[in-house]
């Protein structure tokens, strides 16, 4: 209870009272203070994303929300607003500027990322049909693929003749993060499935992957992803950042299923909880950055 | 809050567990059932890798239900939640015509089974919400569930993406434990 008054206090008041007192000894504002004091990434980005939402004044608030064109002429007018002279602080329009393409970039990431989450795979779909055959080919190499519908599908862990309905609540977004992986990381992915196709400490590849780009997606949603993002990313990050976290946990769920030998794949959900818990715990690290180390063919 | 009352409507003692076992074939619609009746959203659901477990609470009843993945690869793990089952729900996705005579053997070895003998069964013929699915009677008669004869059982057309017909089968659900307890 204390603590919730202490809180309605500081955010009410003593905030602003403390901001303006610093800004009376030091000559700068919290922005500037934030933009030349703090190493960029997280640390930078978050601080200036908390300072801009609650500022009183709504040309800071609406930058977290401009669109990515109009990125300059928003610092701009965020400089005039709070009188900051490029001449007295030369580094920080572009330090403003970077952390601004950080915070608004992440938000339209997850629309696009929400775009193809939306996409149903569709049969009718040219494009669909060979990106899916795509995968089979990229995951089994030597052997081929007897007809559309087949049990053989079973192999790279469908769950039945069609892997159409697998798709289900990931449409496309699963099927891309799939073969992304499969593509970029080749020799990873083949790794992986064979360690899926274990007979005892075995899972079903392709489904266990369309679970991790659930966990991606749910990350993304939340907002749990910004500090990988902000670290990661010195710029807008984009759909291929998206697919390379997805690469990240495909290889890192492998590792650790590996090496907690589960009794069975009907402990699935409570190891798929116990990885998800060690992927939040790593993102509350200052200088997180989920990525897979590995040659890539990028 | 529908389920609930009807829950509430039902005399039973306090804080009567009941565990319910959610079964049928994969893209059933068994996780998208079981998160319709937790209240959850449904909208990114993915397959089934092993289980999910969630309890219904409500006054006088706990429901603990089970829905345990429907591939052909983890078939063979049913047997190992069978023990305790006081009603067995089996969803049928009632759009895949292809699969009636797969799922067919799947409830009919079900029925089989020494460890659900006597288990009412309530059959839920989903995807009533497309336009192909097949109506619940055909699918009664395509099982040939009227030859049932060693335990309460019901059919019951439902959509688990829109709700339609769930809260009736729950309350059948209900009614046959109630009665069982007897």
């Amino acid at each position: 209870m204390l603590g919730y008054i202490w809180q309605y206090v500081y955010t009410s008041f003593l905030r602003y009272w403390l901001k303006w007192l610093v800004r009376q000894v030091t000559g700068k504002c919290e922005l500037q203070r934030i933009c030349s004091g703090c190493k960029p990434g997280v640390t930078r980005t978050s601080k200036a994303e908390y300072s801009l939402r609650s500022s009183k004044s709504k040309v800071l608030r609406g930058a977290v929300d401009a669109d990515k064109n109009k990125l300059e002429p928003c610092v701009d007018r965020i400089m005039e607003e709070k009188s900051i002279k490029p001449q007295k602080d030369p580094l920080f329009k572009e330090n403003l500027h970077t952390c601004l393409l950080q915070i608004t970039g992440y938000s339209s990431l997850f629309v696009s990322v929400e775009e193809l989450r939306k996409e149903v795979f569709d049969s009718e779909n040219h494009e669909h049909e060979v990106m899916l055959l795509k995968l089979w080919d990229l995951l089994m190499p030597n052997v081929k693929l007897e007809s559309r519908i087949t049990k053989q599908w079973g192999d790279i862990g469908f769950q039945g003749d069609d892997p159409k309905t697998d798709f289900r609540g990931m449409g496309m977004l699963g099927l891309i993060n799939l073969v992304f992986f499969s593509d970029n990381y080749t020799e990873e992915a083949r790794q992986v499935l064979s360690h899926a196709n274990h007979p005892k400490l075995g899972y079903s590849y392709a489904i266990v992957g369309i679970n991790l780009t659930e966990m991606a997606y749910s990350l993304m949603k939340s907002g749990a992803l910004k500090p990988h993002f902000y670290n990661t990313v010195q710029g807008a990050p984009e759909l291929k950042d998206f697919h390379q976290l997805y690469c990240y946990l495909a290889y890192e769920f492998d590792k650790f299923w590996v090496a907690e030998e589960p009794e069975s794949i009907m402990h699935f959900n409570q190891y798929r909880e116990k990885f998800h818990n060690i992927v939040k715990t790593h993102l509350q690290e200052p200088d997180v950055s989920l990525t897979l180390t590995v040659c890539s063919k990028n | 809050m529908g389920l609930l009352s009807i829950l509430r409507k039902l005399k039973s003692t306090p804080d009567q567990e009941v565990r319910i076992l959610l079964l049928g074939l994969d893209n059933g619609g068994k996780t998208t059932l079981l998160k319709q009746l937790a209240s959850e959203d449904i909208s990114h659901i993915t397959p089934t890798q092993g289980f999910n477990i969630k309890s219904v609470q409500s006054q006088g009843f706990k429901l603990n239900v089970w829905d345990i993945g429907g591939q052909r690869k983890i078939r063979p793990y049913w047997r190992n939640y069978f023990e305790n089952t006081d009603v067995l729900i089996y969803v049928i996705d009632s759009a895949d015509r292809k699969r009636f005579e797969e799922t067919g053997q799947e409830l009919a070895e079900l029925l089989d089974e020494e460890k659900l003998s006597g288990v009412p069964v309530l059959i839920f013929a989903n995807k009533q919400d497309l336009l192909t699915a097949a109506p619940a009677s055909e699918i009664a008669e395509g099982l040939n569930l009227h030859t049932i004869r060693d335990r309460m059982w019901q059919i019951q057309s439902c959509s688990a993406l829109t709700g339609e017909g769930i809260q009736e089968g729950m309350n059948w659900v209900c009614k046959s434990v109630n009665s069982k307890k007897k």
